[in-house]
C-alpha cells in the first residue's frame, strides 16, 4: 500500500474523532438497538401475544417512528458501516502468519462486520417497508408473528438469520470489549481478561436470544398466531374508541383490508399490497 | 565567521554525550555510524554506573576513594589526573542520567538504589535491571533526537568511516565517510573530528563485544598517524557462554549465588554431566583456591579455567573449550528469584535449562582497556583544566577520542561498572576543548580548499575499487577473520608466552599477506556487506599487531596482562627472619618493576604499517603505586613491609601528594 | 531438515573457532549433517525478488545468525554456483540492539534468539528466511526502518530537561513507578509489533527522477507522519507520559497520538504483545494511550 495523502484532508485531520465516533456509534446507539431488537424478538418464545404487544408499543410512537429510526437506527449504522469499510481496506489481516486468539478475533470481528452488513441489508429489506420497492418489506406490525414466522420459515432462511445474527452478535460482543480498549476503559491485561468474560457473557446472551428468537418464529403455529393478532388488534380498536386502526397507525392508510379480514387468507400480502410500517421491534 | 562544525564518529555512550553536549553548546554535528545510534554495543552492559552518592558519602565513600578504587584496580597503569576528574564527575553524570529518564531502580522511598560491584567496598553502582547500559544509551539516543528535530545535529546511520582527512600543517579537517546502502564516498568538513568506537573484540573472532567492535576506525586513525596506547591490555570476562556467532556474558553473580565450577576428569567424558559421580568430577577452583573457592578474583578465575582446557586438556568438549558451571544444586525457587535475568539469557540462547544442566562457560575477551593515545591538561588541583583543547585529544590536533576506543581510564584492568562512567565522562568532558579546537583552528574547514578533500577521496574511492575487482583470489576474508581470531585468542588473552607472541606475530603478517589475496565474492555496488568486511579485516592487522607487539615486549605481569614467566610468587618461607628477607625481596623486586615497567605504551604506525613502540612515564602524582596483594600467599608479610617503606619515604620528605591535597581540590 | 551424509574429504567454511581438530579432513569422519535454508532475495530496492537455498553444516546450538554467517563465508547456493553473500543486519547478537530483525518461518523474531534446533521442530524441511514485509527492501534480508525511528519523534519521545549541566538529581520516583516505566524502557526497537501488526502497512516510496533529495525527504516524512505510529511509539509516548519531567509535555505527546496515524489506528488485534521479544505489555500502553486521549478529548471540549 502507498502512503496516504499527505495533504492534510479534512478525513486526514479528524481521523481521531471520526474512529472513535465509529466506535461510539457501534455501541450506542447501533449496539443498543441491537440487544432490544433481539430481545424483542425472543419475546416470541413466550408466545405470540406477547411479541405482538411488544411490536404495538414500538409503534405506539406513531409517525415519531421514522425519523427515530433514521437518527438513531439507520444513519450511525450507515456510517459504523462506511467507516468501518475503509478500516477493512486499510488493514492487512495476517491471521496466517500469527494465528493468536486476538488476531483470530481482528479478522473474525472484519469478517462478521462484512457478514452483518449484508445480512442487515437483506434483513430490512426482506422485512421492513423500506424494502417493499424490491418485493420485500413482508413484516406486517399487526400480524406482527405470523408475517415475520412466514418469512423465516424455509430452512435456508433460517440457516442464513442464523449466520446473520450470530456474525452479528459476534461484531457487537467482541466489538464491546475492544471499545473498552479503545477508550481505556480496561487497561491492564487483567482487566481485559475479566472484561473479556464479560463480553463473552453478552455475546452467549444475545446469541442465546437472537437463535431463541429464530426458532420461536419457526415453532409458532401461524393460523393461531394470527387468530391471537387479530384478536388484540380488535381490543386495541375498542380501546382507542372505535377508531379505525388504520388511522391510528403510522402507515399511510394504503393498509389492505387483510388487516381486518378473519379469513384464512393468505397472510403473504402482494406487493404494494404491504403495510408500510418500520420494521418489528 | 562561520559557525564551528563536529564530526562524531560512533553514537555510543561516549559518542552521543559528547553530541549531546556540544549541540547544546551550539555546535553543528555530523554523527556517523556504523548502526543506527540506538543499535550500538553500549546497549550490551549490564551491571551498572559507578560514582559516589549520599549514601556511600555517609559510610565513609569519596570521590577520592573512588579515584583510588580505580587506579589500584587498574594497577597505577593510567595517569592518574583524568581519573580524579572522572571521579569528580561521577555523582553529576549519574545525576544527569536520572534527569534524563533513566529508569534506576529505587528504593522504597523512591531514591535510586545501588548495589556493590567487584573493586570496591562501597554501594556505589547504581543500575537500572539487567540493562543499565542500555537505558543510558537510550536515554542519550532520545536527547540527541531532540537536538535532530531541532535541526543540530544531522544522524548518518549505516555510514562508515574510512579516514581522517588532514591538513598540510597536520591538523584534522574532517574525514572520507562512506555510504553502506548506496556505497557512495562523501567528505565530511570539520572543524574537529571525534572517534567513538567502542573496543576492537573483533580482533579475536568471537568475544563478548558486538559485530560493529572491529577497530577499524581507530586502526584508520592510526595509520594516519594517531598513536595507539596500552594495545596489550585486553580484559577477558571468566565466565561466558560461548556460541557458534558470539561469547555471550554470564554474569559473576551465578558464582555469587553458589555456582560450582568443574570438569570431568575424564577428557571429554561423553555421559550427560548429570550422571557423572562426585568422585568424577574436578572442582577445580575449590581445590586450589579453598579459601575463595569458585570465588576467587575474574583474572585467577579467567586463568584457571582457561589453563584446565588448554593445558590440561579437560575441556568438557572435544572440539569446543568450555567448563560446566554448575548451579543445579541450588534450589529453584532461589535461582529464580536471584538470577532468573541471567538464566533466561542461557535459556534462550542454548534452548537448556541451566535450573536442570550444569551451564558450559568459557573465558571471553570483553573490553580493550587501550585504545587512541589522547593528551589532557593537569589542573593545579590534580584534575584537568575544563575546556582545555588538548583534553581527548590524540597527537593528532583537531582529531579526539572518547570513550572505549581512548586508553585513558582504565589502566591494565577495569572496574565493573567504571566504563560506562568513563564513556559519558568522557563524552560529556571533552565538548567544551572541542569547541576551543575549533575556534583556535584558524579558518573553517567547510572554507577550506575542496582539493584537500579530493585527495582523500580519491584515495579511498580507489582502495575500494581495488578491493571489489579482487575477485579472483583464493583467499576467503571470512575464513581468515576465524584464523586471525583463534590466533589472537589462544596467544594473546589470558596466558601470553613470548615464544607464542612472536611466532604469531609472524603468523598475522603472514595472514595479512593473504589477505591481500582475498576474493571479494560480492562485485556489486549496493549494500555490499561483503567488501565493507574485507575492508575491515583489512584493518584489523595493524592492531593485532600493536597487541601482539605490544604484549611480546611487556615483560611482567599487570592486571590482564599475565606472563608466567614473569609473575611474582608469594612468599613461602615459614621460619619469621626468612619470611621477612622473602617480603623484602619482593618489595625490592616490586619496586624495580614499576620503574622498569610503569609506562604507557605507545604504539606508532611506521612507515611499512609495523607498530613502532615507545613507552612514557606515567603520571602517578596523586597517590603512589602500591603492590596488589589479593590473593597472595603471604601477602599480609609484605603488606607490612611495604607500609613501612612508604611510612620512611613520607617521613623522608618524598611523598606523593595524598589524599589532603585532593580533598581541598574537591570541595 | 538436518540430513547426514558423509564427508567426501573437504568441506568449505571454517573449523569451530577455538579447535584446531578438524574432523572433515581424511574421509573417515563422522557424518556430518547439514541444515537447509531457503532465503529471500532481492537485490536492490524495486528489483524482483527470488529465492535461493543453501546448505549449511549443522553445529550444536546454531542460530539463525550463524547460518547467515556461514552464507556469508562459503558464498556459494545448494546447487554449487557462486553467488554474492546474503546481506543482513545484525551487531549484539544478544538480542538487545534489536538490528536482526527477519521473518523466520513466517514469523517475525530476532535471528540472533532463533535457534535453528527449534525451527528445525517447526518446519523440519528447510528453514525460511524472508526480509520483514512491512519496511522498503534495501537487500536481502536488509530493511529500512527509518519509519520506526521517526515516529519516535512524533510522539516526542524524550524527557525535555533543560540542559545537561548539573541540577541535582532527577525527581523521585517510586519503586511502583519504575518497575511499571522499566519493561516499556526495555524496548529495542527491533519492529516485530510492526511487522505482526495487521494496521501498520508497509510505506514504500520511490524518488522521482526531477525530485532533489531534500524533497525527496520531505515527501517520505510526510507519507510517514501520516501512517500509523505503530505500538513501540505509543507505547514510548506512554513511558514519558508517565515520568514527572516527562509528563510535561504530555499534552504535546497527546496532540501526535491523536493526529492522523495515531491510536485510532490501533485494531486491537493484539499481535504486538504477542510478539514482542521483550514481553512488554504493548496492549497495556495502547489501553493507557487510549483512556488518556479519551479524557484529554473530554477535557479539551469543556476547558476550552
Amino acid at each position: 500500500m502507498t502512503a496516504n495523502d499527505p495533504s492534510q484532508s479534512f478525513l486526514a485531520r479528524h481521523q481521531f474523532l471520526i474512529y472513535r465516533l465509529f466506535s461510539l456509534a457501534g455501541l450506542m446507539p447501533v449496539g443498543a438497538f441491537l440487544v432490544v431488537h433481539l430481545l424483542t424478538n425472543a419475546s416470541v418464545l413466550a408466545g405470540p401475544g406477547v411479541f405482538q404487544s411488544r411490536v404495538d408499543m414500538i409503534h405506539s410512537l406513531g409517525p415519531l417512528l421514522v425519523p427515530i429510526e433514521w437518527a438513531f437506527i439507520f444513519l450511525p449504522m450507515l456510517f459504523h458501516a462506511v467507516v468501518g469499510f475503509v478500516i477493512i481496506a486499510n488493514g492487512l489481516p495476517n491471521v496466517g502468519s500469527y494465528s493468536y486468539v486476538g488476531n483470530v478475533r481482528y479478522t473474525l470481528q472484519r469478517a462478521t462486520g462484512m457478514i452483518a452488513f449484508v445480512f442487515i441489508i437483506w434483513h430490512i429489506t426482506q422485512l421492513h417497508w423500506l424494502g417493499t420497492p424490491f418485493g420485500g418489506g413482508r413484516f406486517d406490525p399487526h400480524h406482527a408473528t405470523s408475517s415475520a414466522a412466514v418469512v423465516l420459515r424455509p430452512l435456508l432462511i433460517t440457516i442464513l438469520y442464523a449466520v446473520g445474527i450470530l456474525s452479528t452478535v459476534f461484531h457487537f460482543s467482541n466489538g464491546l470489549w475492544t471499545l473498552g480498549i479503545t477508550w481505556g476503559l480496561w487497561t491492564s491485561p487483567g482487566a481485559m481478561r475479566r472484561a473479556n468474560w464479560i463480553s463473552i457473557m453478552v455475546g452467549v446472551l444475545l446469541g442465546g436470544a437472537g437463535l431463541g428468537a429464530l426458532g420461536g418464529m419457526r415453532s409458532v403455529d401461524v393460523e393461531q398466531a394470527k387468530v391471537i393478532e387479530t384478536r388484540m388488534e380488535d381490543v386495541k380498536r375498542m380501546l382507542e374508541g372505535g377508531q379505525s386502526p388504520l388511522e391510528s397507525s403510522p402507515s399511510h392508510g394504503q393498509a389492505p383490508a387483510v388487516h381486518t379480514s378473519e379469513t384464512a387468507a393468505p397472510v403473504v400480502p402482494t406487493s404494494g399490497s404491504v403495510p408500510r410500517t418500520p420494521s418489528g421491534g | 565567521m562561520a559557525q564551528p562544525r563536529v564530526l562524531v564518529i560512533g553514537g555510543g555512550l561516549a559518542g552521543l554525550s559528547a553530541t549531546m553536549r556540544l549541540a547544546e553548546l551550539g555546535v553543528q554535528v555530523d554523527l556517523v555510524s556504523l548502526v543506527p545510534v540506538k543499535r550500538s554495543h553500549s546497549v550490551c552492559a549490564q551491571g551498572g554506573i559507578n560514582s559516589v552518592n549520599s549514601l556511600t558519602r555517609q559510610q565513609g565513600d569519596n570521590e577520592w576513594k573512588h579515584f583510588d578504587d580505580t587506579v589500584y584496580g587498574g594497577d597505577f597503569l593510567q595517569h592518574q589526573p583524568p581519573v580524579k576528574e572522572m571521579a569528580d564527575w561521577g555523582p553529576r553524570i549519574v545525576d544527569l542520567m536520572d534527569r534524563l529518564g533513566v529508569p534506576f531502580n529505587r528504593t522504597p522511598e523512591g531514591f535510586r538504589d545501588q548495589r556493590r560491584f567487584g573493586g570496591t567496598l562501597f554501594k556505589r553502582t547504581a543500575f537500572a535491571g539487567a540493562t543499565t547500559g542500555q537505558q543510558l544509551l537510550y536515554s542519550l539516543d532520545e536527547q540527541v533526537r531532540r537536538w535532530e528535530v531541532e535541526g543540530k545535529v544531522k544522524k548518518w546511520e549505516f555510514w562508515d568511516f574510512l579516514e581522517p582527512v588532514l591538513d598540510d600543517a597536520g591538523r584534522c579537517r574532517g574525514a572520507i565517510c562512506q555510504d553502506l546502502v548506496t556505497m557512495q564516498f562523501r567528505a565530511f568538513p570539520a572543524d574537529a573530528v571525534i572517534i567513538a568506537t567502542g573496543g576492537c573484540g573483533l580482533l579475536f573472532g568471537r568475544s563478548t563485544m558486538s559485530m560493529v567492535c572491529n577497530g577499524s576506525a581507530v586502526s584508520r586513525a592510526y595509520r594516519a598517524g594517531a598513536w595507539y596506547g596500552n594495545g596489550e591490555f585486553i580484559q577477558v570476562h571468566p565466565t561466558a557462554i560461548p556460541g557458534a556467532d558470539k561469547l555471550r556474558l554470564m554474569s559473576e553473580s551465578a558464582r555469587g549465588e553458589g555456582g560450582r565450577v568443574w570438569v570431568p576428569k575424564t577428557p571429554h567424558d561423553p555421559r550427560d554431566p548429570r550422571d557423572i559421580p562426585e568422585s568424577e568430577r574436578s572442582y577445580f577452583l575449590e581445590e586450589r583456591y579453598p579459601k575463595y573457592g569458585n570465588l576467587v578474583p575474574r583474572d585467577i578465575a579467567t586463568r584457571e579455567i582457561f589453563d584446565i582446557c588448554t593445558n590440561e586438556g579437560l575441556s568438557v568438549e572435544k572440539d569446543r573449550l568450555c567448563v560446566y558451571l554448575d548451579l543445579t544444586h541450588v534450589p529453584r525457587e532461589t535461582l529464580d528469584r536471584k538470577l532468573g535475568g541471567i538464566l533466561e539469557i542461557y535459556e534462550k540462547f542454548q534452548g537448556v535449562d541451566p535450573r536442570v544442566v550444569p551451564m558450559k562457560i568459557f573465558p571471553a575477551v570483553h573490553y580493550s582497556m587501550g585504545g587512541l593515545w589522547v593528551d589532557y591538561e593537569k589542573s593545579s588541583t590534580g584534575g584537568l583544566v575544563e575546556g582545555s583543547p588538548r583534553n581527548q585529544q590524540t597527537n593528532i590536533p583537531g582529531l579526539y577520542a572518547i570513550g572505549e576506543c581512548d586508553y585513558q581510564y582504565h589502566g591494565a584492568n577495569r572496574l565493573g561498572a567504571n566504563s560506562l562512567l568513563s564513556c559519558i565522562f568522557s563524552g560529556l568532558f571533552c565538548a567544551p576543548g572541542v569547541i576551543a579546537s575549533c575556534d583556535s583552528g584558524g579558518k573553517k574547514a567547510a572554507e577550506e580548499s575542496s582539493r584537500l578533500f579530493d585527495s582523500g577521496l580519491r584515495r579511498e574511492e580507489e582502495r575500494h575499487r581495488a578491493l571489489l575487482v579482487r575477485t579472483a583470489g583464493d583467499e576467503n576474508p571470512y575464513d581468515l577473520h576465524q584464523q586471525l581470531g583463534n590466533l589472537m585468542t589462544r596467544v594473546a588473552t589470558v596466558v601470553r608466552r613470548n615464544d607464542q607472541l612472536a611466532a604469531a606475530y609472524a603468523e598475522v603478517c603472514s595472514l595479512e599477506e593473504r589477505w591481500r589475496r582475498c576474493a571479494v565474492s560480492d562485485s556489486g555496488n549496493w549494500t555490499n556487506q561483503n567488501v565493507v568486511f574485507t575492508k575491515s579485516l583489512g584493518d584489523m592487522f595493524p592492531l593485532a599487531k600493536l597487541v601482539l607487539k605490544g604484549a611480546l615486549q611487556r615483560d611482567e605481569c599487570r592486571g590482564a596482562h599475565y606472563k608466567p614467566d614473569f609473575a611474582m610468587p608469594g612468599i613461602h618461607a615459614t621460619d619469621p627472619v626468612e619470611k621477612r628477607r622473602e617480603a623484602e625481596a619482593w618489595c625490592d623486586r616490586f619496586e624495580a618493576n614499576t620503574r622498569r615497567w610503569l609506562k604507557s605504551t605507545v604504539a606508532a604506525c611506521g612507515p611499512g604499517g609495523e607498530p613502532e613502540i615507545s613507552y612514557q612515564d606515567v603520571d602517578t602524582s596523586l597517590t603512589p603505586p602500591r603492590p596488589r596483594l589479593y590473593g597472595l600467599v603471604g601477602g599480609e608479610e609484605i603488606e607490612d613491609v611495604w607500609k613501612e617503606r612508604q611510612n620512611a619515604a613520607t617521613v623522608g620528605g618524598n611523598a606523593h601528594k595524598g589524599p589532603a591535597a585532593f580533598a581541598g581540590a574537591t570541595g | 531438515m538436518i540430513r547426514s551424509v558423509e564427508s567426501t574429504g573437504h568441506h568449505d567454511g571454517g573449523q569451530p573457532s577455538q579447535s584446531p581438530a578438524d574432523h572433515g579432513g581424511n574421509g573417515h569422519s563422522a557424518p556430518q549433517r547439514f541444515v537447509r535454508v531457503r532465503i529471500l532475495r532481492q537485490d536492490a530496492p524495486g528489483e524482483e525478488s527470488y529465492w535461493e537455498r543453501f546448505e549449511i553444516p549443522y553445529v550444536a546450538n546454531m542460530n539463525v545468525i550463524s547460518i547467515l554467517q556461514q552464507v556469508a563465508a562459503q558464498a556459494k547456493s545448494r546447487d554449487g554456483r557462486r553467488v554474492a553473500p546474503v546481506a543482513w543486519d545484525c551487531n549484539c547478537l544478544e538480542e538487545v540492539c534489536g538490528s536482526c530483525t527477519m521473518l523466520i518461518n513466517g514469523r517475525t523474531r530476532m535471528a540472533c534468539s532463533a535457534l535453528v534446533d527449534r525451527l528445525l521442530d517447526e518446519s523440519a524441511d528447510e528453514i525460511e528466511l524472508r526480509p520483514m514485509s512491512k519496511f522498503p527492501v534495501v537487500r536481502d534480508l536488509v530493511v529500512d526502518r527509518g519509519r520506526l525511528f521517526h515516529s519516535l519523534e512524533r510522539v516526542k519521545a524524550w524527557v525535555p530537561v533543560d540542559d545537561s549541566y548539573d541540577h541535582g538529581p532527577g525527581p523521585r520516583i517510586s519503586p511502583e513507578n519504575q518497575e511499571d516505566a522499566y519493561p516499556l524502557a526495555t524496548c529495542i526497537s527491533c519492529g516485530c509489533c510492526l511487522e505482526a501488526c495487521p494496521q501498520f502497512t508497509k510505506i514504500e516510496l520511490v524518488r522521482r527522477e526531477d525530485e532533489s533529495a531534500d524533497d525527496f525527504e520531505a515527501r517520505r516524512t510526510a507519507a510517514f507522519d501520516a501512517g500509523f505510529v505503530g505500538a513501540h511509539a505509543i507505547s514510548q509516548a506512554m513511558l514519558f507520559n508517565g515520568h514527572p519531567t516527562g509528563k510535561m509535555i504530555a499534552d504535546e505527546r497527546l496532540t501526535a497520538l491523536t493526529a492522523q496515524g495515531g491510536i485510532q489506528m490501533c485494531g486491537n488485534a493484539q499481535n504486538c504483545v504477542a510478539v514482542c521479544p521483550k514481553s512488554i505489555p504493548l496492549t497495556r500502553s495502547i489501553a493507557r494511550a487510549g483512556r488518556a486521549a479519551t479524557v484529554w478529548a473530554i477535557r479539551k471540549i469543556f476547558d476550552r
